[in-house]
């Protein structure tokens, strides 16, 4: 069963020529409409995050700032991110979504989670809004389950790297932080060599690739870095940062995934969750419309059971020697950071 | 200030307020006889103008550095990918190694007067050396 957040009117969170726009989550909806789930689908009502909800990952002066920012008719953020006076309600519902479907997840056996929201939110950090994002959504359905005793992994597999959900939990010993990423690209961050906080050495995973890589080396990259780390952790929860602008099509940048990746990446997502039902995907970025479309039905496809047919995974790109450099980078940065190696070599 | 003032990092987006800032960058670096390397971060958007976008902003610096007569040679120019206030709190660090931080006071098409997304309010929380935020003049609006 897939339960999704129901639909809630965006369109007023637009700013023309935008590449995040309200026509994304029409194309995220055909998506899981090509699955033709029927009474496998339940829609949950729209949920308004609270402020204590939010101020779990929020400043609450950022908070009253963007509320008064966006009451007053919004405007431009910085060069990428925008707001207008629908954007606040939106986006608390966009933050909301991901409680509710959590908790209408607990009512059903081996269900998974889908929330379909914009703004996106990866790149909120506690303070302040960047990269098209107001408030961080995956972070605060992350830190309400931590708040539950839960330990939550979040897979990143957006094509940009989630600065935002990395510096919330940088030092949290319950949120285990590992994302795919190309790189050199926006927001900047994301080197191998950042990996966690004090409290939280190695709980950040960051697996950089080049411009070029293809599905098959996003999965080396997890299998070989990322799994032996999800493995330790020993997750209860897993949480997806879906973002699919790592899609070949994808204007915004030069990874080379097709559909079928992305099924194969959900495949992996439920391998690294304890059990069924404890595994939800949350909609990051994707600007291509068809590509966003495609890959929302692959995703959920593998997950849910299905007879969609998606496109054929991508092979032989770009980055093996990336993800062996990634792995040796981190290897040496824990060492350095544990106190067992001068780190002569890596300096 | 015990050591001399070497390399001066000047966020550059291409709009009227940074143009300002690098104007009062040359002024200064003459004076001092440093270097002024200005830095450009690559934004999300900035992916759909095509790769070219940052090659026009160098033309325009460059022009801006004949018109007062600021010698070439002493002029850097650092494009990397990321949003401007992370960009710049680098430029502290090699390959640019800053002294001094300088921004105009508003960004390309931001707000006015929103703190919520100002780079150079962000920069003056964070900035790690010293920082020098150029007014837009008021003719400039
Ligand atoms: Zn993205």
């Amino acid at each position: 069963m897939l339960i999704m957040n129901g639909p809630v009117d965006d369109a007023g969170h637009e700013d023309p020529g935008h590449p995040e726009r309200p026509d994304r989550l029409r194309a995220v909806v055909s998506g899981v409409e090509d699955l033709h789930l029927g009474d496998d689908l339940t829609l949950v009502e729209p949920y308004t995050a609270t402020r204590a909800e939010l101020t779990r990952v929020h400043e609450g002066s950022y908070l009253d700032e963007l509320g008064a920012f966006c009451y007053e008719g919004g405007g431009n953020i910085d060069e990428d991110t925008y707001a207008t006076y629908d954007s606040w309600s939106l986006a608390q519902y966009a933050a909301g979504a991901g409680l509710a479907v959590v908790e209408e997840m607990r009512r059903h056996d081996g269900a998974v989670g889908f929330i379909a929201t914009r703004p996106p939110g990866h790149h909120a950090l506690r303070d302040r809004a960047m990269g098209f994002c107001l408030l961080n959504n995956i972070a605060v359905t992350a830190a309400a389950l931590t708040g539950e005793g839960e330990r939550v992994l979040i897979l990143d597999w957006d094509v940009h790297h989630g600065n935002g959900t990395q510096s919330i939990f940088w030092n949290d010993p319950n949120v285990l932080y590992v994302s795919t990423h190309q790189w050199p690209l926006y927001p900047g961050s994301g080197g191998a060599r950042e990996i966690g906080g004090p409290d939280a050495l190695g709980l950040t995973v960051n697996l950089p690739l080049p411009a070029g890589a293809t599905g098959d080396v996003v999965r080396q990259a997890l299998d070989q870095v990322a799994s032996p780390v999800v493995d330790q952790f020993d997750p209860t929860w897993v949480l997806v940062s879906a973002g699919y602008d790592a899609h070949r099509l994808d204007p915004l940048a030069e990874l080379a995934l097709s559909g079928g990746d992305f099924a194969a990446l959900a495949a992996m997502a439920a391998g690294f969750a304890p059990r069924p039902g404890r595994l939800a995907f949350f909609l990051e970025g994707g600007y291509d419309l068809s590509a966003l479309r495609g890959s929302v039905a692959a995703t959920l496809g593998a997950v849910v059971g299905s007879d969609f047919r998606p496109e054929e995974p991508t092979t032989g790109g770009l980055g093996v020697d990336e993800v062996h450099r990634a792995q040796s980078e981190r290897g040496v940065a824990l060492r350095i950071a544990l106190g067992s190696d001068p780190g002569e070599d890596f300096l | 200030m015990n050591q001399p003032l070497r390399t001066i990092a000047v966020g550059f987006d291409g709009s009227p307020s940074a143009e300002l800032a690098v104007r009062w960058s040359f002024a200064l670096a003459r004076q001092l006889d440093a270097r002024v390397v200005l830095v450009h971060a690559v934004g999300l958007l900035q992916r759909l103008e095509g790769a070219d976008a940052p090659e026009r902003f160098l033309e325009s610096v460059h022009r801006l550095a004949d018109e007062v007569g600021f010698d070439r040679r002493r002029l850097g120019w650092h494009v990397t990918d990321g949003d401007a206030c992370s960009v710049l709190l680098r430029a502290t660090d090699e390959p640019i190694g800053a002294d001094l931080l300088v921004v105009g006071s508003r960004g390309q098409g931001v707000h006015a007067g929103l703190m919520l997304g100002s780079t150079s309010l962000q920069l003056a929380e964070r900035a790690t050396i010293p920082l020098v935020i150029v007014p837009a003049g008021r003719d400039a609006d």
